[in-house]
């Protein structure tokens, strides 16, 4: 993870610089999906939110 | 013959003195069929009137000669030769792929390489974490090729199991839960130098990171404080006792009017003389301070004057410590999520359970430390260490009448924010028949993704959290075995019965390897007592009975796809399905208690994490079985015994699907629910969910949210397109002026360097 947000020569940050996604990938939690094994980044693309409404 | 092909492709001059040689040598290795040296060159003349043309390959020569011995009726000698042919072929694939695997590991980037993205925690990228992998690849090698019975190897490499950690496998063990009192009491020694009792909470929360990454070098699995806010607790006290007697001095010089020394002076002498003051005591210490008073006297002051001092000290030092304390849990997250300590590429794999310890000193432990995970890293960052596991208990936090309530609602909004802390369930029956009220030893722990270690058929007596962990475990390819069953389920159980017999047997080969290490094996675990019964372990002392204290686990993977593959639906979709499915399951607890009865040992069933495993086993079984439906069409088996995470459910059902499997997966498990943002924001949904967990049974059990973070203006939370606090997309940049702007409003904006340096 890349957390030095720099300034360029005409005033402007963060250029280049995505946004982090914290996952939990069996328990443990990892920064960026870059680190995911395949088998597990299609599993974390996969999920389905699952709603708090009883018999849904 | 002129030249003969070499196995590399080169062409090089025939020599037929070698295929003598070979012969020779193959001889040599037999008895009872001695050849001279006429029969040698017989032979070879034989094969060479084989050989046609101007060249052939190494392989057809070979092939020549195993036909002369055999035609010749030199059997035994053919036997040699063939079998130190198989020899060989087995070692040069064996380093030839060990050496591509080394090429790609030198040369590729990790996100271009699935080998080097195993661990998700660890950065294949450094030059540590290539050279870990090295070491790793290597070991697994030499296991497969010299140290594994056949069959076991082979049912590992084509994918009917899978053994984990099996680069440690002629090493050590997986995990333990570490008793920090015992640890802290009298001090104790790294192996590289002794460290004193510690005396304020600062130092307990850095040495509790010490001894997680002492241990954490000697064992393979991640490491687990099973109490730590009782292990803190004391800390806090010490802490307490300081900031009171230096809040006293102080408080003290100015109403009677002396020199700071001289009041402290006074205060030294109260603190060797009186009991110390304890953050229950609070105004009620006065008492003890007229007490001293009527004994010493004093000139300088009045009884009056000293008593009155007490109230302000005790306020003083009660914010003081709580503040320390919030320092201290910060630097304890700090530490654990920066500090690469094992084997130079990664943080250790810590885990910290708490949440009942309902004194003053050890909530304010557990408030601090939530308080600290919810404020986030420097930048505002997620941490990521240790895994943080709430213990909720009817009668002492679930309840809004319990004493700890408010740290479960503090607990529940920094998960809603966090993801940590996880949820266990003391109260689910299978936990709570170890509970013993105010004995933290008899309260269920979880190590990092799931372990869970408590039973002991070895020692019932010794049925206790601390000191124990997992030996090792590998783990089942049950969809597999629901493939090659074709929905007969009387040849699906007897496959899995011998699986179940060839992983056991596996694990007891296991042991046998772990039980010839010595205590000098391990300098901290063993040599500063961690482990169970420990203590009396020299050097030179053998560890094979207090290893039997640890579990051996048989895992499985995949429930789903193997109810797919026997009756067309998983058990989150239909009922009937789910029945069967939950005998499955049985059957193989049933077997582990067996095992354990059958050996004295603890085997014990687990519900696999398989980080690495997911991927491995379908991709195998979509090669050899091709792509069947709902089973071998993703890149992924199932977690377990998990409704699949792309099957639309509401969470409360499938928490009720997955309880009863909490209560047979005896050697760890996990729950997960996703929620949305909203909603996960929402601190009631949460804790109705939480509540569901407890209710229904599960033991261990956790919500996952989306937490993106923008590291331009630090906003945490979820981020679609468009980052909801400054309004730039991914990759993007905004102006200084905005970001300066956005300060004023959001503090924890991040500053950004100039590019100069």
């Amino acid at each position: 993870m890349n957390n030095t947000v720099v300034k360029n020569e005409n005033g402007l940050v963060g250029e280049g610089i995505g946004f982090e996604r914290i996952r939990r990938i069996t328990g443990y939690l990892v920064g960026t999906l870059d680190r995911f094994n395949n088998g597990k980044r299609a599993e974390v693309n996969d999920r389905v939110k699952h709603g708090l409404t009883k018999n849904n | 013959m002129k030249t003969i092909i070499k196995r590399d492709g080169t062409e090089v001059p025939f020599d037929e003195y070698k295929i003598f040689n070979a012969v020779y040598a193959a001889n040599k290795a037999v008895d009872g069929e001695k050849m001279t040296s006429i029969d040698f060159t017989y032979i070879t003349k034989k094969v060479l009137e084989q050989l046609e043309g101007e060249t052939c390959t190494v392989e057809q020569v070979q092939d020549i000669v195993e036909q002369m011995l055999i035609r010749y009726d030199y059997e035994k000698t053919a036997k040699a030769y063939i079998l130190y042919r198989a020899e060989h072929a087995k070692i040069r694939e064996a380093e030839s792929d060990l050496m591509n695997i080394y090429n790609e590991l030198t040369y590729s980037y990790s996100k271009d390489a699935d080998i080097k993205r195993e661990n998700a925690n660890i950065d294949g990228d450094t030059s540590m974490g290539t050279m870990l992998k090295y070491g790793s690849e290597g070991a697994k090698y030499f296991v497969d090729n010299y140290v594994l019975p056949k069959d076991i190897a082979k049912a590992h490499i084509n994918g009917d199991i899978h053994i984990h950690d099996k680069d440690f496998y002629m090493l050590t063990e997986t995990c333990c839960q570490i008793d920090l009192i015992k640890l802290f009491k009298d001090g104790f020694c790294t192996g590289h130098g002794y460290l004193r009792e510690p005396q304020s909470i600062m130092s307990y929360a850095s040495l509790a990171c010490i001894a997680i990454q002492a241990n954490q070098n000697e064992m393979h699995g991640g490491q687990s404080v099973p109490n730590f806010d009782y292990s803190m607790a004391p800390g806090v006290a010490r802490s307490y006792i300081k900031e009171y007697y230096a809040a006293l001095t102080e408080i003290l010089a100015a109403k009677a009017d002396m020199s700071y020394d001289a009041a402290k002076a006074v205060a030294d002498k109260i603190r060797r003389e009186t009991v110390a003051p304890t953050i229950t005591m609070g105004e009620a210490y006065g008492e003890e301070l007229g007490k001293w008073y009527d004994k010493e006297g004093n000139g300088k002051f009045s009884r009056e004057t000293l008593v009155s001092c007490n109230k302000q000290a005790a306020e003083s030092a009660l914010a003081r410590t709580d503040k320390l304390t919030y320092q201290a849990m910060e630097a304890l997250i700090h530490n654990l999520n920066t500090m690469n300590s094992r084997a130079g590429a990664q943080v250790p794999f810590s885990s910290v359970n708490f949440g009942t310890d309902t004194t003053p000193e050890g909530r304010m432990v557990i408030k601090n430390l939530l308080l600290a995970t919810e404020a986030g890293l420097g930048n505002g960052e997620t941490p990521i260490f240790p895994v943080q596991i709430f213990k909720v208990k009817e009668g002492i936090n679930y309840n809004p009448e319990d004493p700890n309530y408010d740290l479960f609602k503090l607990a529940i909004r920094c998960s809603a924010k966090r993801l940590f802390p996880n949820f266990s369930f003391l109260d689910a029956p299978f936990n709570k028949k170890f509970y013993r009220e105010g004995d933290y030893n008899s309260e269920v722990a979880y190590m990092g993704c799931r372990t869970r270690v408590m039973a002991n058929n070895y020692d019932p007596s010794k049925a206790v959290v601390c000191g124990r962990g997992n030996l090792s475990f590998t783990s089942i390819n049950l969809p597999r075995i629901g493939i090659e069953s074709a929905r007969d389920w009387e040849v699906f159980y007897k496959k899995l019965d011998a699986m179940l017999d060839l992983v056991s047997r596996q694990l007891l080969h296991r042991f046998k390897i772990q039980c010839t290490k010595r205590g000098r094996n391990y300098p901290f675990l063993m040599g500063q007592g961690i482990w169970i019964d420990s203590d009396n372990i020299g050097p030179d002392d053998g560890v094979a009975e207090i290893l039997k204290h640890g579990t051996l686990s048989i895992g499985f993977i995949g429930l789903a796809e193997t109810m797919k593959a026997m009756t067309g639906k998983h058990h989150g979709e239909d009922e009937a399905v789910r029945a069967k499915a939950f005998e499955v399951i049985t059957h193989m607890r049933d077997y582990c208690d067996r095992k354990s009865a059958e050996t004295g040992l603890n085997f014990t069933l687990l519900a696999t994490p398989a980080e690495g495993l997911s991927g491995r086993f379908v991709k195998i079984d979509a090669e050899k079985y091709g792509k069947i439906p709902g089973v071998t069409d993703r890149n992924y088996y199932t977690n377990s015994f998990h409704v699949p995470v792309y099957y639309p459910i509401g969470a409360f059902d499938k928490i009720a699907i997955e309880a009863p499997y909490h209560d047979l997966t005896n050697a760890g498990h996990i729950s997960y629910v996703e929620l949305d943002g909203d909603t996960a924001k929402n601190p009631e949904a949460f804790e109705s969910v939480i509540r569901y967990m407890k209710e229904a049974g599960i033991g261990y059990g956790s919500v996952n949210h989306p937490v993106d973070r923008d590291p331009v203006c630090g906003y945490t939370g979820v981020i679609d397109e468009v980052c909801p606090r400054c309004g730039r997309r991914e990759g993007e940049a905004i102006s200084i002026e905005r970001l300066n702007e956005l300060r004023m409003k959001f503090p924890s904006v991040p500053v950004p360097c100039d590019c100069t340096h």
